[in-house]
């Protein structure tokens, strides 16, 4: 990706250069120190909000568990620690223990327990469910990238045939479906009016997991209807933003230049593809994140044990420390991601890595 | 105007569903109509869009659920314009510690994600009323307009015209919403076309996952129901049921999307071809 840009500077003597990539290298770690401090001030807030939207549930679920686990005959001390384990923090308290006691679990990377899978730990089935959601958010998201980008350069290129007309008329209209309705359309039309693929569940029940053929198949032909719910969803937007960043690419000298020096109609492409991409990856990185959140949809139509599908059953079973653990975890993804585009633009652009300084 | 039909026919679409949010609860004041001899029926002249898993006609389902998506898409779109505008405009014109807040705020906005956000919340409130649906899908969907709204103002404040306006001593107030406002002005018009769409869709999809009460009658209730609870998705008669409150969605988003590009052109002296 670096070699395609223009060089920077050519900086006289090795001791310069030695010193200008030093200057260079600081203003790239304060950058990223000053990302990870925002990112954790940004968990904490979530934190908060988390801990305060738990507070304001109606009808006091902490005071109701620690009620039930009364009437149960458990002694109030024992019912108190189990609250406490629960929910990580008790009612009994005035708000800013509570809330001190909440962090403190979470510090300790302890989400509390679940109601509905009783005794099991809201961490262990969250940390079950996020490969699934993983799986399926970067399958999606890289098939509409690689559709969407390639349909984009090849509408730029072409924009005055019909061709053109017509990748950027796909794009118009895909980009405006929202997921669900693409993902029961889908399911729909794939599995009911022209069954070709198996509809719901991650793979068929009688396949035994393991490292077989039979239960990768099931899995591939299972997360095919998911996966193009996403990709399709999201291939309008890929394909727009490739579309006018190849144009206003193609107006740049060096485009001019290599057409100039009489280079090969596929090397210009490459020249012009690697910059029209950079702002895209940026773009790609953000959505990273925001698919933990957009996932639900999928997941729920689809019945794919990922996180989406986990906050809504949390829900319908009233597991409260299990919806807010989930919640928590979706919403740090999207975080951690951010930081991570953040952190791989410095890497890929070197117009920002010179900027650092 | 009249020479694009395109932007006839977004103004046609957006009128029509206004029409049916409108005078829908006139037409079917007391009980749907419902044919229990007819369930899954396809489309007739007593049911032009068939019926559902009930018997109850798609047509009469349509029409009744279009005031609250229309009603509450409408609320979201004008509290996210409203609160994204003076946020960004605020932060953007008078920069220093207030700006550094206000961005602060607005990164916590767009970063925790609003699907989840919005079903965490429905365990705390029902939405039964589309009023307290829009305002919340409003206080949460006004990030990104905040952010652009505020780049926009930083780059305005440094205009001649505005430091004018400084040096007459003309309070804030003013100079925020008669100086700066009318500049933005076609952007933010746009933004609330954009900010409609979105509510349109996340309220519907939060009816559609089930986690808001069922008791109104809405299409991402029908959606709901057809998915989750009749199993349409594995009827193929009930092509129809399936399809009506989709593709009504979808009408209603294109409808939006002709109407944006007219204003665009509007409001945009490049694009104006007369």
């Amino acid at each position: 990706m670096v070699s395609a840009s223009p060089p920077i500077a050519e900086p006289q003597s090795t001791g310069r250069r030695a010193d200008a990539r030093k200057r260079r290298l600081i203003g790239v770690g304060r950058r990223l120190g000053a990302r990870i401090v925002a990112a954790l001030v940004m968990i904490w807030a979530v934190a908060t909000l988390t801990f305060f939207l738990v507070h304001a549930l109606p009808g006091n679920p902490v005071q109701v568990q620690y009620e039930t686990l009364l009437s149960h005959g458990v002694p109030p001390a024992q019912a108190l620690k189990e609250t406490r384990i629960i929910y990580g923090f008790v009612s009994h308290e005035p708000v800013v223990n509570q809330y001190g006691s909440y962090l403190w679990q979470l510090l300790h990377l302890n989400l509390g327990q679940s109601i509905s899978y009783s005794g099991v730990s809201v961490s262990h089935l969250v940390l079950a469910a996020a490969p699934w959601t993983v799986i399926l958010v970067l399958s999606g998201l890289v098939v509409s990238f690689l559709l969407g980008v390639l349909a984009g350069a090849v509408a730029a290129v072409r924009r005055t045939s019909k061709l053109g007309d017509l990748l950027s008329i796909s794009g118009s209209l895909l980009h405006g479906i929202p997921q669900f309705v693409m993902a029961v359309l889908l399911a729909y039309v794939f599995t009911t009016l022209l069954p070709v693929f198996p509809f719901g569940a991650p793979y068929d029940i009688t396949v035994i997991p393991g490292w077989n053929l039979a239960y990768i198949g099931s899995l591939v032909s299972h997360a095919v209807l998911p996966v193009f719910a996403y990709a399709l969803s999201s291939y309008g937007g890929w394909m727009l933003s490739m579309k006018s960043s190849v144009v206003s690419v193609l107006g740049d000298d060096f485009v001019l230049a290599a057409e100039l020096r009489g280079l090969k109609p596929l090397t210009q492409l490459r020249y012009v593809a690697r910059n029209a991409l950079l702002p895209l990856f940026t773009v790609f990185a953000l959505s990273i994140g925001f698919m933990f959140g957009g996932s639900i949809f999928i997941e729920d139509v689809f019945d794919y044990p990922g996180l989406g599908h986990l906050l809504l059953s949390s829900i319908s079973a009233r597991d409260y420390p299990l919806m807010s653990g989930t919640f928590l975890l979706i919403t740090v993804a999207v975080i951690l991601s951010n930081l991570l585009a953040d952190l791989l633009y410095t890497f890929i652009d070197p117009r920002v890595r010179g900027q650092a300084s | 105007m009249l020479r694009t039909p395109g932007r006839v026919a977004g103004v046609v679409i957006i009128v029509g569903f206004a029409v049916m949010g409108l005078i829908g609860p006139w037409i079917y004041p007391h009980n749907l109509p419902v044919n229990a001899n007819a369930i899954y029926a396809g489309p007739s002249l007593a049911h032009p869009l068939g019926t559902d898993f009930e018997g109850t006609d798609v047509l009469a389902l349509l029409v009744t659920g279009a005031r609250y998506v229309l009603l509450s898409a409408l609320i979201a779109g004008l509290v996210a314009v409203v609160v994204g505008t003076t946020i960004g405009l605020v932060a953007g014109y008078l920069r220093g510690l207030t700006d550094l807040g206000l961005s602060r705020f607005t990164d916590f906005a767009l970063t925790v994600p609003g699907i989840p956000l919005l079903v965490v919340l429905s365990t705390v409130y029902r939405f039964t009323s589309p009023y307290m649906m829009g305002v919340v899908l409003g206080l949460t969907g006004w990030g990104g307009l905040a952010r652009a709204v505020r780049s926009q103002a930083l780059s305005l404040r440094e205009r001649p015209y505005l430091e004018a306006a400084r040096g007459l001593g003309l309070p804030l107030r003013h100079i925020l919403w008669r100086e700066l406002l009318p500049n933005i002005a076609p952007y933010v018009a746009m933004n609330l076309l954009l900010a409609v769409i979105g509510s349109i869709y996340a309220e519907t999809g939060l009816f559609f996952l089930g986690v808001l009460p069922a008791q109104v009658n809405n299409w991402g209730v029908m959606l709901n129901l057809a998915v989750f609870s009749a199993g349409a998705i594995g009827s193929p008669q009930a092509l129809t049921y399936l399809l009506a409150p989709l593709v009504s969605i979808l009408l209603l988003t294109l409808g939006i999307v002709l109407l944006l590009d007219a204003v665009d052109e509007i409001f945009n002296p490049r694009l104006r071809t007369l």
